[in-house]
């Protein structure tokens, strides 16, 4: 122990305290007054076992109720009136359209193939007018 | 398992006597602290108290990983740091022995007491840290805890509280300014 050390060590030990008869009868007297507090974790651990077992049955139960009902409305819900059918006269005056143009790979500058696209879907329009005779 | 850990074990089922012993031989240690800490003997007698019921009530949250010197004092800490925060006197002002309760302990020696010192040069949690090293030989890591500060910043300042101490030490005059 260097001196410095050494000096604080007995300066501090001469330091006269002692605890008063006084003194010692409050602290008792305080102590004995006083109730430990009891963690908030251990009244959750002092819960009876039944009360595990209550929590899960219910939330079983609560989950049978909703399929249940779930499976009710299911049974009763009407069924949905057919769409009418389309006139298979309008349906031969729609020409089909043959979409054959092709996807342009993504593998150069973006408005290089912005460019290409459009072009691509310029040829497609004009197909797509000779075929209907436009 | 030791016996103080036994003692805390029946302590927070409720026995006073039990904590009673467990406490005893640090009564006197944590009086010496508060002394220095308090504006009087009597702050200091109700700051034991009040440590001591502290830790007792919230003996539930002792950690058997720290000392429980360590938890104790930092209850001490926080008790006496609240003690003076109330108290309208700085324990700078006192400066007669009549006033000053750290200086009336040690009235009886020949020879200066380093921690009057202490006391003047260094700030609050520096003083305490140095306290806790020198004269409680708490490790590093506790006084760290104790004052809830980082050990990289109580090996700095006890290192600094040493020259600051060295310093006074040595000085012929009195002019010295506040540390910390």
């Amino acid at each position: 122990m260097d001196k410095i050390a050494k000096q604080l060590k007995d300066d501090a030990a001469r330091i006269d305290v002692q605890i008063s008869d006084e003194l010692d009868r409050r602290i008792l007297a305080s102590l004995q007054g006083v109730t430990p507090e009891i963690p908030a974790t251990d009244t959750a651990r002092q819960r009876p076992a039944t009360f595990w077992w209550a929590s899960s049955l219910t939330g079983v139960a609560a989950a049978l109720l909703i399929v249940a009902m779930i499976n009710s409305q299911s049974q009763t819900e009407t069924v949905p009136a057919l769409a009418p059918e389309i006139s298979p006269v309008i349906v031969a005056t729609i020409p089909t359209i043959d979409w054959k143009a092709e996807s342009a790979m993504l593998t150069r500058p973006l408005q290089q193939e912005l460019e290409d696209l459009q072009e691509d879907l310029k040829k497609a329009e004009e197909k797509v007018k000779r075929e209907i005779g436009l | 398992m030791t016996d103080e850990l036994q003692l805390i074990d029946a302590a927070k089922a409720g026995s006073v006597s039990a904590f009673a012993d467990l406490v005893k031989s640090y009564r006197v240690r944590l009086l010496r602290f508060l002394l220095t800490r308090c504006a009087s003997y009597a702050d200091a007698e109700d700051a034991v108290q009040d440590t001591l019921i502290a830790a007792y009530r919230y003996l539930y949250s002792y950690d058997p990983r720290w000392r429980f010197s360590t938890w104790l004092y930092r209850i001490a800490i926080r008790k006496a740091q609240k003690l003076r925060s109330e108290n309208v006197v700085e324990i700078g002002d006192l400066s007669d022995e009549e006033a000053d309760p750290l200086l009336h302990c040690i009235a009886a020696s020949d020879t200066a007491n380093l921690w009057v010192s202490a006391r003047r040069v260094l700030n609050d949690d520096v003083f305490t840290a140095t306290w806790l090293r020198y004269a409680e030989d708490m490790s590093i890591n506790d006084i760290s805890k104790a004052l809830d500060r980082s050990d990289s910043w109580t090996k700095v300042n006890l290192l600094r509280a040493r020259r600051a101490l060295e310093t006074e030490m040595n000085r012929e005059n009195n002019g010295s300014k506040v540390y910390g």
